[in-house]
C-alpha cells in the first residue's frame, strides 16, 4: 500500500533561555491511507512537537524546523498552509487535543465552533454550516444533537466535549486525523468510548489516524503501525504485532515491563526504567538510550546506531542488531535471515 | 434573569439607604452648620432661622423628616442658594456631569481594550514597550495634572494655529467635551490597558486558540471570535468600579475646565455645610453608581454564558 503521508528526517529546535532544545532529531515515518499510526513515548520525547510542526502549530520563533520534509499525497506541507488550493489545517488534516475541557472556546456555542470549520474551508453559510454541525454531532453519538449544538462547552461533560472536538476535526472530511493523547484526560470508560468512536469513524470514511499516546493499552487497541519515540528520535518502528511480540529495542522492552497487565493471576513485577531521559540541550553523541539501557556496549557511547531492518516493515535503532553483536539478550527479537 | 435583576435592585436600594444615613450623621457631626457662615447673626435671628429650617429639633427627628422627604423624591431646598431646590440643581447640572463621565468611560474602555490587545499582540516589541511606558505614566499621574497640562497644550496649539481648534474651557458642543473626557478617562484607560494586556496574553496561549488555529481559522477571525471576546471579560468586571472612579474624579476636571457640572456644587456645598445639597448630591451619586454596577453585572451575563443567570 502506498503511503498517504511521508515524513522524512524532520528536525525541530526551540530557542529557550537555557539554550537551544533539539526536540525532534531526524524523525521519519509513513502513514498509509485508512490505517492508524501510533506514536508512543514518554513525556517530552517530542511526539507532540512532531505532529504540531506538521500542522504549523509551533510558535516560530522560538520554534524552528531545521530540516526535513512531510509530503501529503506527494505535496510538501511543511511550512505551508495550503496545497492544491485547499487548506491543510482543518481541511486536509484535522486535529484533536488532550484536554477537551480547555480546548474549546468557552464563549461560543458548540454548534458555532463546529460550523466555523465549514464556514472557513467550505464557504458554507452560517445556517448551512450549523445544520451540518448538528449532523456531525449526531455522527459522534451525541444525543439530542440539535439541542446540544446550541449549548456552551461548560454545559458538556469531558467525554461529550471530546466528541464535539472530533466532530469539529472531521467536519471537512480530512485525509488524516491527528489525535494528540485524545483519551488521557478522560476517565477509563469514557476513554474506551472515544477510541471506539474514532475507529468506527475511520471505518466509515477511510481516514488515516495518527495517534499520539503514552498508553500501550491504547496502542494495542487502536494501532496498525507503531513508532516508539525516545529523546526526539524513533527508536523502533513496525506493525503493531511486530513491536509488541517481536520487540527489537531495549526501550520498547522496558516500556512493556513497566506496564501492568490486567491478568490477576500473572506473577508480574513492574520494572521501572532507571534514570531519566537525556538532556536535549546537549543530546548524547551516541545512542540516547545508552545511559539507561541494561545492555549497553562500548560502541553505544560514541556512536548513534542507524536503523537496522528486521523485516520490510520493522526496524530498530540499536547496535544489538549489528551483525557483529552477540545475539544473547533475552526478550529481544533478532532478524532470522541474518544468522 | 428578571428575578436576579430584582434582587440586585433591592440590594442596591439598601446600599443607597445606608449611604444616605451614614452621610446624614457624618455631616451633622462635623463642627459648624449652614448658618455659621452668615455674618453677625444675633442669637435671636439664629434661633428663628434654626426653627425655620427645623435645625432646632432633635437629630433623630430631623433624620426622620429627611428620610420621609427622600422617599417622596424631595431633596429639599438649598441653604445657601436663594430659593433653589436641590432637585433643580441636580436636574440642571447632573446631565452635564453624566455626559462627561460616560464619554470618559467610553474612551477608557475602548482605549484600554485597543491598546491592551495591541501590546499583547506585539509583546516585547516596540509598540508594547512604548505603550506600557505611557501606561505607567497614566496610572501614576493624577487627573488634575493631566487636566492642567491638557489645557496648556490646547492653548499652545490654538496659538500656533492662529485659530481655536478646540475650545480650552466651557461646555456646550461636542468640541468642548473631547479633551475633558479624554483627560478624565486617561488614568482608567491606562489601568484597563494593563488588565487587557495580561488577559490577552493568557488567552493567546490558551488551548482553545490553538484549537482554532488547528481548524485553519484565519488570524483576524481568531482575534475577533476567539481572543477578544474572552479577553475582555476581566475588563468588563472592573468597569463598574471604574465608573465610580471616573465620575468622582470628574469633580476636579469640571473645575479646571469650567464645566457647569454637579461637581462644583458638591464641593461648594461641603465648604459651606449646605446640608441639603450635600445630602442630595451624595445620595443621588450613590444611587447612580449602584445602578451602573448592577447594569455592568447584567451585561456581563450577555457576554459570558457561564454567568448567565436564572
Amino acid at each position: 500500500m502506498s503511503a498517504l503521508l511521508t515524513v522524512e528526517d524532520l528536525r525541530v529546535e526551540f530557542d529557550t533561555y537555557g539554550g537551544v532544545v533539539q526536540a525532534v532529531r531526524g524523525v521519519s515515518f509513513n502513514v498509509e491511507a485508512g490505517r492508524t499510526l501510533a506514536i508512543v513515548g514518554e513525556s517530552g520525547c517530542g511526539k507532540s512537537v512532531t505532529v504540531q510542526s506538521m500542522m504549523g502549530l509551533i510558535p516560530m520563533p522560538p520554534g524552528r524546523i531545521t530540516s526535513g520534509s512531510a509530503k501529503l499525497d506527494g505535496a510538501e506541507i511543511l511550512g505551508r498552509t495550503r496545497i492544491d488550493g485547499t487548506s491543510i489545517r482543518g481541511a486536509q488534516i484535522g486535529m484533536i487535543f488532550q484536554d477537551p475541557m480547555t480546548s474549546l472556546n468557552p464563549t461560543m456555542t458548540i454548534g458555532a465552533q463546529i460550523a466555523e470549520t465549514l464556514q472557513v474551508h467550505r464557504g458554507h453559510s452560517r445556517q448551512q454550516a450549523l445544520a451540518r454541525a448538528v449532523e456531525l454531532l449526531a455522527m459522534t453519538r451525541i444525543p439530542e444533537a440539535e439541542k446540544r449544538a446550541a449549548q456552551y462547552p461548560f454545559e458538556f461533560s469531558g467525554g461529550m466535549l471530546q466528541r464535539s472536538m472530533i466532530a469539529m476535526a472531521i467536519a471537512c472530511e480530512p485525509a488524516i486525523l491527528i489525535a494528540d493523547e485524545p483519551s488521557t484526560a478522560l476517565d477509563v470508560t469514557i476513554q474506551a468510548q472515544i477510541l471506539d468512536l474514532l475507529r468506527d469513524l475511520q471505518r466509515e470514511n477511510g481516514m488515516s489516524i495518527i495517534l499520539i499516546t503514552h498508553d500501550l493499552g491504547v496502542v494495542a487497541r487502536m494501532a496498525d503501525q507503531v513508532a516508539v519515540m525516545y529523546a526526539g528520535q524513533i527508536v523502533e518502528n513496525g506493525a503493531v504485532d511486530e513491536v509488541f511480540y517481536e520487540s527489537a529495542h531495549p526501550y520498547t522492552l522496558g516500556l512493556n515491563d513497566a506496564m501492568p497487565t490486567n491478568n490477576p493471576d500473572a506473577e508480574q513485577v513492574l520494572t521501572p526504567i532507571d534514570g531519566s531521559p537525556p538532556d536535549l540541550f546537549d543530546p548524547p553523541k551516541g545512542c540516547a538510550y545508552g545511559a539507561r539501557c541494561p545492555h549497553t556496549m562500548r560502541i553505544c557511547g560514541p556512536n548513534n546506531p542507524g536503523a537496522f531492518d528486521l523485516s520490510p516493515s520493522h526496524y530498530a535503532r540499536c547496535w544489538l542488531h549489528h551483525p557483529d553483536a552477540e545475539r544473547r539478550v533475552d526478550g529481544i527479537t533478532y532478524r532470522e535471515a541474518a544468522s | 434573569m428578571g428575578r436576579y435583576a430584582l434582587k440586585r435592585l433591592v440590594q442596591g436600594a439598601i446600599t443607597v439607604w445606608f449611604i444616605a444615613t451614614a452621610t446624614f450623621f457624618a455631616m451633622h457631626m462635623v463642627p459648624g452648620d449652614p448658618l455659621a457662615s452668615d455674618k453677625a447673626v444675633s442669637e435671636k435671628i439664629r434661633a428663628n432661622l434654626e426653627a425655620k429650617y427645623g435645625l432646632d429639633k432633635p437629630l433623630l427627628t430631623q433624620y426622620g423628616i429627611y428620610m420621609g422627604n427622600l422617599a417622596r423624591g424631595d431633596f429639599g431646598i438649598s441653604f445657601t442658594q436663594e430659593n433653589r431646590r436641590v432637585n433643580d440643581i441636580i436636574r440642571e447640572h447632573f446631565p452635564v456631569s453624566a455626559t462627561l463621565g460616560i464619554l470618559a468611560v467610553v474612551f477608557a474602555a475602548l482605549g484600554g481594550i485597543l491598546w491592551g490587545a495591541l501590546t499583547a499582540l506585539n509583546r516585547n516589541r516596540m509598540p508594547d514597550i512604548v505603550i506600557m511606558l505611557l501606561v505607567i505614566l497614566g496610572i501614576s499621574v493624577p487627573s488634575f495634572v493631566f487636566a492642567a497640562l491638557g489645557q496648556l497644550t490646547l492653548v499652545n496649539i490654538n496659538n500656533l494655529l492662529g485659530f481655536s481648534l478646540l475650545p480650552v474651557a466651557g461646555w456646550g458642543t461636542v468640541a468642548h467635551m473631547l479633551i475633558p473626557s479624554l483627560v478624565l478617562g486617561l488614568g482608567t484607560m491606562a489601568y484597563l490597558t494593563r488588565l487587557m494586556r495580561s488577559s490577552m496574553l493568557e488567552i493567546m496561549n490558551s488551548d482553545f486558540v490553538r484549537t482554532a488555529r488547528s481548524k485553519g481559522v484565519p488570524a483576524p477571525r481568531i482575534f475577533t471570535h476567539h481572543q477578544l471576546r474572552n479577553a475582555i471579560l476581566p475588563v468588563i468586571t472592573v468597569l463598574g468600579p471604574s465608573i465610580a472612579v471616573i465620575t468622582t474624579g470628574g469633580f476636579v476636571v469640571e473645575i479646571v475646565f469650567a464645566i457647569p457640572g454637579l461637581g462644583r456644587y458638591f464641593v461648594q456645598a461641603v465648604q459651606q455645610s449646605d446640608y441639603t445639597v450635600i445630602m442630595g448630591t451624595t445620595v443621588f451619586y450613590g444611587a447612580f453608581l449602584v445602578l451602573m454596577v448592577i447594569i455592568v453585572d447584567l451585561v456581563y451575563g450577555l457576554i459570558d454564558p457561564r454567568v448567565r443567570l436564572e
